[in-house]
């Protein structure tokens, strides 16, 4: 009777997908309905969805021999990933109310996207990191910084809600539910901190990889990486100052966000077999 | 005259729903004399079990009948305490039995029957009085489980509805929304201008929720130093006002100037000192005592009288939304909690 479900990485990124929605339409019963939020709920469905989304991604890496972060997919899931592991760190440390909703409908979003373009799933050769703890190390960190900025983008988009709220005096249904915007700045700036760092050191493990195979690294990724890096450093230093400070300074992280998500195209791109100098063993996913 | 039925829980008592407040003071039940009111109850023959429950709003009594004389008992016994006669009892008082006083038992401990339609504070009302009938041996299974069950009741319709949500006196409407812009507030610095009544009152329902550090201003001299005694807070110089702007978070403004006191450019200025810090400015003067043009600085969020009254009538109406599923809730509650002492026998059938 069970031979009819799809047991393929994709199925399961899709399961994994799909109770991310689910978790992010509860949050949304629970904040338009006139009672009070549901304290649980939203957080089991996410540690569900990401448990599954551990084992996709541990079949993927399986298949791969790697670390499965070839395509825009990957990334896509590994991104989501990450954010809800930040949301588990995050969430509890700070009591940041609603940020599992937001984390669920980010995850969510960004795991139906990767499902509806098959495009983004294209092969590349397996192993591509083997060998390389460099660059294993570089992308790690890179998309554990991207998992970061993610909740870092979703506290900022928070913080504009609130702040929205407050200015123009709405008071019910998720504007009450919302973290203080002080909370919200704080944690938005603590993470700006964190992710730049993460950033940073993935970069500076990447530019190891890059000085020894020059010719392996294109250029294009690399001009799109290091824009969105000191996109990153100018916002923290300009937030260190003082100058960029609440409602510009979350919107300034959010777009940085957007502008980084988007740039893994391009830089995805440049990374398709045809491209590479080295092209061992293609992979033609499921 | 009606009489109780033998076995039978009743509650006598008068509130602010039929009684006027002139009559009400007539009513007044000190503390210090409701232990004995339950000694004398506790030694009247015609009584199982009883409770005084005395508010501002409301006194009633909790009884568990023997016999179908207690109710002309417990009238005596109040009356000869109040030192009110028998006939202004009887024309204020409401007597409810059985099933009718555990309803009533529920929506008092829900709020439902308050004056601000579903404040908590009734609760921690009912719970003292539960504690002192115990302390006096008044109490037993019937007005225990009857006030335990009523306190569960309470907490079920808080999480089930919203009939507690919202807040609706203008303190406690500006204390939220000080929460919703810092936080936590025991590190905000509130500063209080004018020394008008709601002003204090919103200046005391922040020191309620944490608030310590907390500064006044007077034009007048003598008042700032009343004000700050009365609110334990510090004073500032009314001339230093604007260039001390950028030591506080909160400001709430209530004199009786006839124009602004303080004026966009002067939070400009505060701005500059701390960019990343907001101003919650809290305008309860009439006129107004803040440049409206400051709700268009960033960072800065302006509360005048009409915008929390405007949120408190709209608390109001979802609170009364919530009226009606609240009382189905508890009348279920009341239904089960009727049907186990009768399971008992420890009430009749009505």
């Amino acid at each position: 009777m069970f031979e009819n479900i799809d047991l393929s990485d994709r199925g399961v990124f899709l399961t994994a997908t799909s109770l991310y929605g689910l978790a992010a339409a509860l949050g949304l019963y629970g904040i338009l309905r006139p009672k009070p939020y549901p304290r649980i709920g939203v957080l089991p469905l996410v540690g569900l969805a990401f448990l599954i989304q551990t084992l996709a991604l541990n079949l993927r890496g399986t298949v791969v021999g790697g670390c499965p972060l070839g395509n825009p997919y990957e990334v896509s899931q590994f991104i989501a990933w990450s954010a809800a592991l930040l949301y588990f760190i995050v969430g509890p440390a700070c009591r940041l109310r609603l940020l599992g909703f937001f984390t669920a409908a980010f995850a969510a979003a960004l795991g139906l996207t990767a499902t509806l373009l098959p495009s983004w799933d294209y092969p590349y050769p397996t192993g591509r990191f083997g060998g390389e703890p460099w660059i294993e190390l570089h992308a790690a960190l890179a998309i554990f910084s991207y998992g970061v900025l993610a909740i870092l983008a979703l506290v900022s988009a928070m913080f504009l809600l609130q702040q929205h709220g407050l200015k123009h005096k709405r008071h019910q249904g998720i504007y009450a539910l919302l973290p203080s915007i002080q909370q919200l700045d704080t944690i938005a700036s603590r993470l700006l901190i964190t992710g730049t760092i993460c950033l940073s050191a993935a970069l500076i493990f990447g530019t190891l990889f890059w000085l020894e195979n020059p010719d392996r690294v294109p250029g294009f990724k690399l001009s799109m990486t290091g824009i969105v890096w000191l996109g990153y450093l100018l916002v923290l230093l300009l937030r260190i100052r003082q100058q960029l400070v609440t409602r510009r300074h979350a919107y300034a992280t959010i777009l940085l966000f957007i502008l980084a998500l988007l740039s893994l195209w391009p830089v995805q791109s440049a990374r398709q077999p045809g491209s590479l100098k080295a092209t061992p063993d293609l992979q033609q996913h499921p | 005259m009606s009489h109780a039925h033998p076995q039978s829980l009743f509650v006598l008592g008068c509130s602010h729903h039929e009684t006027p407040l002139e009559v009400r003071e007539r009513f007044t039940l000190s503390p210090e004399r409701i232990p004995a009111l339950l000694q004398e109850f506790r030694h009247c023959d015609e009584l199982t079990e009883s409770l005084v429950l005395a508010t501002c709003n409301r006194f009633e009594i909790y009884a568990h009948a023997r016999n179908e004389n207690a109710l002309d008992a417990i009238r005596e016994i109040l009356c000869q305490n109040l030192g009110v006669e028998t006939e202004l009892l009887n024309a204020y008082a409401y007597r409810l039995q059985n099933l009718n006083a555990i309803q009533h038992a529920f929506s008092l401990a829900a709020g439902l029957d308050s004056q601000i339609l579903g404040e908590t504070e009734i609760l921690g009302q009912m719970k003292q009085a539960l504690a002192i009938a115990q302390e006096f041996e008044n109490t037993g299974p019937v007005i225990n489980r009857l006030f335990e069950k009523s306190f569960q009741s309470a907490k079920i319709v808080r999480t089930q509805t919203g009939i507690d949500k919202g807040q609706i006196s203008i303190g406690n409407i500006a204390a939220d929304l000080a929460k919703r812009i810092f936080g936590k507030l025991h590190k905000n610095r509130v500063l209080l201008i004018g020394s008008g009544e709601v002003g204090q009152r919103t200046a005391q329902a922040l020191k309620n929720r944490g608030v310590h550090d907390l500064t006044v201003s007077n034009r007048t001299t003598e008042n700032a130093q009343a004000l700050a005694q009365t609110l334990e807070a510090q004073e500032l110089p009314f001339q230093n006002l604007s260039q001390s702007l950028h030591q506080f978070d909160t400001i709430i403004s209530s004199t009786a100037a006839p124009g602004h006191i303080l004026s966009r450019e002067d939070f400009q200025t505060a701005q500059r000192i701390r960019p990343a810090r907001p101003f919650f400015l809290i305008d309860l003067a009439m006129p107004r005592d803040l440049d409206p043009a400051l709700d268009s600085l960033e960072n800065c969020y302006l509360y005048n009288l009409d915008d929390l009254a405007a949120i408190a009538n709209e608390n109001l109406a979802r609170r009364n939304d919530e009226c009606q599923p609240a009382r189905t809730l508890l009348n279920t509650q009341a239904w089960q909690l009727w049907l186990q002492l009768r399971r008992r026998a420890l009430m009749p059938a009505d």
